[in-house]
């Protein structure tokens, strides 16, 4: 089974930390990888995608070079990564910014700065389900740490494996 | 095509092929059909190049060909006839000298192609003629002019009973359950019965172990193993959340689910597809086993090993939290037809459980919630649709297998090559239990149970006067020693669940399964030898 990573990008090393920090809980089964701008984002997902598949990316808009937004419709215009959850996490985009992100690369959340820890989970809990109930088949490892109200159902539906 | 099918296509043809075009002394010729294609099934169920029910369903329309009256074998092989010669008025006959038995019996070829067998007396017996007498035959009733042919000696069944099988009483029993278990899986009758049963354990770790065996047990008896392991774990591994990454607990409760899903099954006629193979093959042999006198047998051994796996796996994975909370969602569903189900599950099991009280075969009382289930509007279509079918063939391929078996003599061919009565009737049934074992390791236990029930019931029918030997207890010490193997993680789909999981390793399911598997096994001998034979005096 590939892993399904998550991906960081922020430009300022504590708030970084911080982001990478809060997401530990989900680091047991969805390897955390970061970048600091857009240009190493593209060459930590091309590496990712080599050994598995990117779930969710956490971006923030204002970056050194290229901003945030246009590197998520790159994301989402290339099918390997279309179907990655991509959430926007920052203080300083404006409305034009917003709606580019929501109508050219589906954006599934945006969430402001300051975020609260919990919050963050929520969403995290929330999109990572989402990519798994769209991309797998196997239910049960995810029962753990995502939402297993979704996923328990989806399991009731699904066919049984092999006779007894 | 990888290797593994290759081989199991050719041992299987081979195996097919062999008793065409070798003689076995002391077999007839449909004993030889049917031993090739006894050959062929088992090596289609143990490589498996086909999936195993449609080996079953390729057994059945073999034996619908090849040894039913309907079938073209039986309907296209003409048996060599003769024309009796009239040779003086007061009745007597000339014969090819092969159609005169040597006891004085000829056969006549009534109109519809079937034989009579008719005692004579023999005049004179020539070296390629026969003189005979007979007031019941006459110039224009032909007769087998070859009285060894074996068409003579074999009474083929009809096509309907090997299609039959599909629709055996026990199968019916199976539809039954599998029909309430579906049911209660729509309704979320399994999760609130859950719920129930973990409230009284409390936050202590130990206990919740105890309380998942027992409930995974208990709703295992009615549902199939796979059915309730799957809703345990959905159930369970939201729980193991807040835990250290490395709390031995985690293994302990996720082991829990397939161990006491596997032990639970044994429970009930209807727990797994094993009990209702072997049930199916006694009830051919006219021993009833009623639903709660095989409660009764089963109960013990059930509840011994789940307390042993209990105690096992504290021992293996000593929990190092404390507390471990437990919140449940699911409670028991009100609506009207969630009402409906909860009647006709409770009348069900009522009846089930209290067959010696009324006399109605249980397999009877089963197609109650078959026809009140749809009626009500409890299960639509879609219920139907979705029952295991597949298990119901697997289970028909075996039951129609066993007909033929014992219908063409294979059976006591089989056993007659060994001398059973110099073994003991205790050592005959604990080899069958042990050999049960071995292979459901390997194999599926419904797969392993369909090979080995005519094998025991063929024992059994030579066997029969060994001292001790009893044939309920041999069968169900086959079905009951099948669902203990479980000592490999490829060993039964609860554990390839569990597996899924994520949270256990390899080596902890070969080290509880393994050991909880042995003892259960070692429990099945004792039961074997001191309990159930109990039951038949």
């Amino acid at each position: 089974m590939k892993p399904i990573f998550i991906l960081c990008i922020e430009d300022e090393p504590e708030v970084l930390e911080a982001v990478v920090r809060d997401l530990a809980p989900f680091e047991a089964r969805f390897p955390i990888e970061s970048a600091s701008s857009v240009a190493e984002a593209r060459e930590v997902v091309q590496d990712i995608l080599s050994r598995g598949r990117l779930g969710l990316v956490i971006c923030d808009h204002i970056l050194p070079g290229e901003d945030g937004v246009s590197f998520l419709v790159s994301l989402h215009r290339d099918p390997r990564t279309a179907g990655t959850r991509k959430v926007l996490l920052t203080a300083q985009a404006g409305l034009s910014d917003t709606v580019k992100a929501v109508n050219q690369a589906d954006l599934n959340h945006y969430l402001a700065k300051p975020w609260r820890r919990e919050e963050l989970h929520a969403v995290v809990r929330a999109q990572l389900t989402e990519f798994v109930l769209q991309h797998e088949t196997d239910l049960y490892p995810y029962l753990t740490l995502l939402d297993a109200a979704r996923l328990g159902e989806r399991i009731r539906q699904q066919p049984l494996p092999a006779d007894e | 095509m990888n290797t593994r099918k290759t081989v199991g296509i050719l041992l299987g043809l081979a195996g097919f092929c062999l008793p065409w075009l070798v003689t076995f002394p002391g077999l007839s010729f449909p004993g030889h059909v049917t031993l090739g294609v006894f050959l062929l099934a088992a090596a289609f169920w143990l490589t498996e190049p086909v999936p195993i029910y449609t080996t079953s369903m390729l057994v059945i329309f073999l034996e619908v060909l090849l040894l039913s009256a309907e079938g073209p074998l039986c309907q296209f092989v003409r048996p060599p006839v003769a024309q009796p010669e009239v040779i003086a008025p007061t009745q007597t006959f000339r014969l090819p000298a092969g159609a005169v038995t040597s006891a004085g019996e000829v056969f006549v070829v009534r109109p519809a192609g079937n034989f009579d067998k008719l005692k004579v007396e023999v005049v004179e017996r020539r070296a390629d003629v026969v003189e005979v007498r007979s007031p019941a035959v006459s110039a224009s009733t032909p007769v087998l002019s070859r009285s060894d042919h074996w068409l003579a000696r074999y009474s083929p069944a009809s096509y309907r009973t090997f299609f039959a099988s599909l629709a055996d009483p026990i199968i019916i029993l199976f539809l039954g359950g599998c029909l309430l278990a579906d049911a209660s899986v729509k309704y979320r009758l399994d999760r609130a019965l859950t719920r129930l049963f973990l409230r009284p354990v409390g936050t202590n770790p130990k206990l919740i172990v105890l309380g998942l065996l027992v409930a995974t047990g208990v709703l295992s008896a009615f549902m199939s193993n796979t059915a309730t392991t799957a809703m345990m774990m959905t159930v369970v591994l939201p729980l193991l959340a807040g835990l250290d990454a490395d709390d031995p607990l985690k293994v302990a409760v996720v082991l829990a689910i397939p161990i006491g899903a596997n032990i639970g099954g044994i429970a009930t006629p209807i727990g797994t597809p094993p009990n209702a193979i072997a049930l199916a093959a006694l009830t051919k042999q006219g021993l009833s086993v009623p639903f709660v006198k095989w409660v009764l047998m089963a109960l013990p051994i059930v509840a011994v090993t789940l307390v042993l796996s209990w105690l096992v796996l504290l021992k293996l994975y000593r929990p190092r939290t404390r507390e471990l909370k437990i919140e449940l969602g699911g409670a028991f569903d009100r609506s009207p037809k969630a009402w409906g189900l909860y009647v006709v599950f409770g009348l069900t099991a009522l009846l089930w459980f209290t067959e010696n009280q009324h006399g109605i075969s249980s397999n009877i009382i089963a197609f109650l919630p078959v026809v009140a289930l749809p009626m009500f509007g409890i299960v639509g279509k879609k219920e139907i649709h979705a029952l295991p079918w597949d298990v119901f063939w697997l289970m028909a391929g075996g039951i129609s297998l066993g007909t033929a078996i014992k219908t063409t003599g294979l059976a006591e061919w089989m056993v007659g090559r060994v001398e059973w009565s110099a073994l003991g009737g205790f050592a005959i049934m604990a080899g069958l239990a042990l050999l049960s074992f071995l292979l459901a390791n390997f194999l599926s236990h419904t797969v392993t149970v369909t090979l080995l029930a005519p094998i025991a019931v063929s024992v059994g029918a030579v066997a029969g006067t060994a001292t001790g030997f009893d044939l309920t207890t041999a069968l169900i010490a086959v079905a009951v020693a099948s669902s203990y193997g479980m000592t490999l993680p490829i060993s039964t789909p609860p554990h390839a669940i569990a597996m899924g999981s994520g949270v256990i390793q390899t080596q902890h399911l070969v080290t509880a399964g393994g050991l909880i598997g042995i003892v259960g096994m070692a429990l099945v001998l004792v039961m074997t030898r001191f309990f159930w034979p109990l039951f038949s005096r």
